[in-house]
């Protein structure tokens, strides 16, 4: 059947397409040096730019920071994006993990902050952006990793929240973020890294999972899209390089499933939320 | 400056647009003279586009030769250029800088708030899902509010319409935008959750407006069973009704109170009673409209079999009446908190996986068995019997076994196979 461009999913008698099939000759394996060559040529180019930060927190005024994300929490506990007041969960994990990261996390109102963040949960056990927003596994991600870092992660349903991440694979083996939408290389971290949090990685079925990441490279630049065929950026090149650590690949380092960072680094800085089992 | 290199950036990347009309005024013409108009050519742009007038007006000299051929030799032309510069226009505005501007002149009065929501609209029929432009539309609603809070002395504009009036309008005004740029991306979140927002923000969720709204989207989800965001919006609005009749009662008891300490004119009977009906009624209501809704998704399961949306908005539904039924107080229920009489009753190991993940899919001989047609009264099925037989988990576990032993479409076994599994294990009957 033909299958449209990225932008659009409608089939000839208008149905939505709901999955991808992965041909038989999509890459199989970890081309990671195709990848490193990839990120390290794409600041070259001069229409995009990358910003690659090393460890730098000793050029940051943290002092700053932190009155600024201060500045940003309201009085029901949510946070703003910025001075023009856009309330979305999405703030609250930026804020907690930012202060987490520069130890200063008793700089805002925990408690109202996790009360807000709680009042987004759903009957199906997912978060939204607000308080009555539909589950989204993207907010879910954030939400999980707020609770994590604030220490509630026993607030969660996990069977039930577990439940509702692992309905989200699909028969091609990738994640979706809400039902009924096309799987994403994306979403294989803000649901696996989720479920990993909430101790329910087991749920997901690994291997076909493993091989939805693979397929999504590009064996000739380098790099990974959102699903097979399309077109890699940076960004899903990160996430489906996470993806699979969590999913146990050895050439890769283990990354932190709250921060998307390497472990040994946070293990340096001593930021390691504890996890349910 | 910045606008200059916009407008050079925009002319430079004419090539998109290959064909512009007959009269031969051609992209690329156009693109060749790129450093030589760009200046002129944004100082007009910059004009229009701040202050949110889209009616150019070509008559400035500088740049009169060019666009005057245009139109001189095809009327066509005028409205291409329209409709290409609308188009640029309507792409700054996913532009934070642009965005940023506009704030900046809304503050300073320059620019009024209604016309900005207006070419916000405009920007959204082309880019319904754009994060930035809801965003943006939320905090210039937000400033509308606050106006309109304001004495109508101080007050700018609308002298003549009350604030309720004017309110109203902007809600419907919205809930039209919503709409628009739902069918215009499927499963549009930011879209649906905008609606929400503006419901809980700008209008007030009283029954009436709830009611409405879950009158005025019943046919567009019928006809559009995969967006999951549609639905959801039905499950807000279902959850609202049933806070607002909480709320409702727990005032009717307060006055009742109050009643019972001030009143000496009517007797207490005749208080509690009155008081009593009301409570009754709105009980009623709210689970005859959960009724409804569990007819209308059966209805809508079986016409348009393997979507998963429909089960989900199930699995809500009956959550809410069990809910209801039960007085369970909704959502937020802690873990920890677990009890007999409340959802979280579970198996040690459920695991969902090994329902759906075990059949083989082949996706490309998916086909729908039966044509999209609209939702009609016609394909209602006839009306249930007695209220104790009309809900309830057991009715659950018979339309589940119906659905497996008749329907032919693998992805309907699947979903109503899984369906029974989250019922057991999370409503512990």
């Amino acid at each position: 059947m033909p299958r449209e461009d990225n932008a659009s999913l409608v089939l000839l008698q208008g149905t939505p397409q709901k999955d991808v099939v992965i041909k038989p000759d999509a890459p199989s394996t970890l081309l990671s040096e195709k990848h490193a060559d990839y990120i390290a040529s794409y600041g070259t180019k001069k229409d995009d730019y990358i910003l690659i930060l090393y460890e730098s927190l000793h050029v940051v005024d943290v002092n700053k920071i932190v009155e600024y994300i201060q500045s940003l929490q309201k009085e029901d506990g949510s946070f703003a994006g910025d001075k023009w007041g856009e309330i979305d969960t999405r703030f609250s994990f930026c804020a907690a993990a930012t202060l987490a990261l520069l130890g200063k996390l008793d700089a805002i109102d925990v408690e109202k902050a996790v009360e807000f963040v709680l009042s987004c949960m759903n009957f199906d056990g997912g978060f939204g952006c607000r308080p009555g927003s539909e589950s989204h596994a993207g907010q879910i991600y954030c939400c999980t990793g707020f609770l994590a870092i604030t220490d509630q992660l026993h607030q969660i349903n996990v069977d039930l929240l577990g439940w509702w991440l692992c309905e989200r694979q699909l028969p091609s083996g990738g994640l979706n973020g809400r039902p009924e939408k096309l799987p994403d290389v994306c979403y294989s971290w803000w649901v696996l890294a989720s479920l990993k949090m909430i101790g329910r990685l087991h749920w997901i079925d690994r291997e076909k999972l493993r091989c939805f990441i693979l397929a999504c490279q590009d064996e000739e630049t380098g790099g990974f899209a959102d699903r097979p065929g399309d077109m890699v950026d940076p960004f899903h090149t990160l996430f489906g390089i996470a993806g699979l650590s969590l999913l146990g690949e050895e050439q890769i380092k283990a990354v932190n499933p709250v921060f998307c960072m390497p472990e040994d680094v946070l293990r340096r800085i001593n930021v390691q939320p504890e996890l349910v089992s | 400056m910045i606008h200059d290199e916009i407008v050079l950036d925009l002319l430079q990347k004419l090539d998109a647009y290959k064909s512009m009309g007959p009269d031969g005024l051609r992209p690329r013409v156009l693109r060749d003279l790129a450093d030589a108009i760009a200046k002129p050519l944004s100082i007009i742009l910059r004009q229009s586009w701040l202050t949110g007038d889209i009616s150019v007006d070509w008559k400035l000299a500088n740049v009169t030769p060019i666009f005057k051929k245009g139109r001189k030799d095809n009327p066509e032309s005028h409205s291409v250029w329209d409709s290409w510069f609308v188009f640029r226009l309507c792409s700054l505005f996913k532009k934070n800088y642009f965005i940023f501007c506009r704030k900046e002149l809304i503050l300073s009065g320059t620019l009024s708030p209604l016309k900005d929501l207006h070419l916000g609209k405009l920007a959204l029929t082309k880019f319904p899902k754009s994060p930035e432009t809801w965003i943006h539309r939320r905090w210039v609603l937000q400033q509308l509010i606050q106006e309109n809070s304001l004495p109508a002395v101080v007050n700018k504009g609308n002298l003549g319409v009350a604030p309720a009036e004017r309110i109203h309008r902007l809600v419907q005004e919205e809930m039209d935008v919503c709409s628009e740029a739902a069918g215009r991306y499927p499963s549009n979140y930011n879209a649906w959750s905008h609606r929400i927002w503006v419901l809980q923000n700008v209008g007030k969720l009283t029954t009436k407006v709830l009611l409405d709204e879950l009158s005025s989207t019943k046919y567009w989800v019928s006809m559009h069973v995969s967006d999951h965001s549609g639905f959801h919006y039905r499950q807000f609005l279902l959850k609202s009704l049933i806070g607002r009749t909480v709320n409702d009662n727990n005032t009717l008891v307060q006055n009742q109170m109050g009643n019972e300490q001030n009143s000496s004119l009517q007797t207490e009977e005749e208080c509690e009673g009155a008081e009593a009906v009301c409570v009754e009624e709105q009980s009623v209501d709210i689970s005859h409209y959960l009724e409804e809704e569990l007819d209308f998704c059966t209805d809508l399961i079986d016409t348009y079999p393997g979507h998963e949306t429909l089960w989900c908005h199930r699995r809500c539904v009956f959550y809410l009446q069990h809910h209801l039924i039960n007085k369970l107080p909704l959502l937020s229920v802690a873990a920890s908190s677990v009890d007999s009489s409340d959802e979280t009753l579970y198996n040690s190991h459920p695991n969902p996986t090994t329902s759906h993940m075990a059949q083989v899919m082949d996706v490309d001989g998916l086909n729908e068995s039966s044509s999209k047609q609209g939702y009609t009264q016609e394909t209602k099925r006839l009306k249930r019997a007695p209220m104790q037989d009309s809900f309830g988990p057991e009715m659950e576990y018979r339309f589940i076994d119906k659905v497996l032993s008749t329907c032919r479409d693998v992805d309907q076994a699947r979903f109503a196979t899984a369906y029974r599994k989250w019922l057991v294990t999370f409503l512990g009957q």
